[in-house]
């Protein structure tokens, strides 16, 4: 039986920055609403933040994530993050060049009851892109 | 004499921001920056631009930085607005805003020339407003890719 957590947010932060996805999802609702606008992906339950999370700590094996700050309002939690390492699988839909990967990332919770119910995540896909050594959006894998 | 401040409640906070996109769908950019402090940090994360010899980037301070970034915005998408969709405020002067920010483009704005093509994207802003009402520090991101495809550019650069 999974427990509530006092402060799932930093449950859930700490998961993501050990790459332990299990940890982080520990802290989610089954029914959570999660947005990537970065990816273009809106889904419910745990699966759509599972995948998102475990491409990204596959690709980038030497995952860092760092966070700069959090800010607490009511129910919500806002963390800014930046979210560092070097690709080693192909990731979303870019090839792997062994390119450094730094990003500055936003993330929205909302907790209710000891569980993040609602997430959206905010990047810039442009810069990941630039990063990894994509030229163009309609040939992502070509370089 | 002894002088006291008056603690800013949460609403407070939150009417300084909303008062600030309001001023912003009305495309005035010295109203906005009167919002803000004088020194104001600001800060656009994915805002950069790579030229041949040095990146832009979008971080400074509103009145230096910001203020040329909205205004060139509102130049080359003359009919720029938002779309509030949430406010959060705490009575430490923090303030979360999530808005859809769009318009039709005619000039062209960074790399990517008008074909007259309307865009419309999420944003988060972070906002800190201080205890005499201005904000001291403004943070946003949103996806540019999201922005140039619907703007019909589809080069990273």
């Amino acid at each position: 039986m999974r427990t509530t957590s006092t402060d799932p947010v930093a449950d859930f932060l700490t998961g993501f920055t050990n790459a332990d996805v299990d940890a982080a999802l520990a802290a989610v609702a089954d029914d959570v609403r999660v947005t990537f606008h970065g990816l273009g992906v809106r889904g419910t339950g745990t699966d759509s933040i599972r995948r998102v999370l475990e491409d990204i700590v596959t690709a980038f094996p030497d995952l860092r994530v760092t966070t700069k700050r959090v800010v607490r309002i009511g129910n919500v939690v806002t963390a800014e993050i930046k979210v560092e390492g070097t690709q080693a699988a192909d990731y979303a839909g870019a090839i792997n060049q062994e390119k450094h990967l730094d990003l500055d990332e936003a993330w929205r919770f909302e907790v209710r009851e000891g569980r993040i119910v609602a997430v959206d995540a905010y990047w810039c896909q442009q810069q990941l892109y630039r990063r990894l050594g994509v030229k163009r959006f309609d040939q992502i894998a070509i370089v | 004499m002894t002088m006291t401040t008056q603690a800013r409640s949460a609403s407070d906070n939150a009417a300084v921001v909303t008062e600030f996109f309001d001023r912003y769908r009305a495309r005035d950019v010295h109203g906005m920056g009167d919002l803000c402090a004088i020194n104001a940090d600001f800060s656009y994360p994915a805002f950069e631009m790579w030229g041949k010899q040095r990146v832009v980037r979008g971080d400074g301070k509103v009145g230096t930085v910001g203020k040329a970034i909205w205004a060139g915005l509102i130049q080359a998408f003359p009919n720029l607005s938002n779309s509030v969709h949430s406010i959060e405020a705490n009575d430490e002067g923090d303030v979360v805003v999530q808005v859809d920010i769009g318009g039709t483009q005619q000039l062209p704005w960074g790399f990517v020339r008008p074909a007259g093509r309307t865009y419309s994207e999420p944003h988060l802003f972070i906002f800190k407003v201080n205890q005499d009402g201005l904000i001291r520090s403004l943070t946003a991101y949103w996806n540019n890719a999201g922005i140039s495809q619907q703007l019909g550019h589809l080069e990273v650069d």
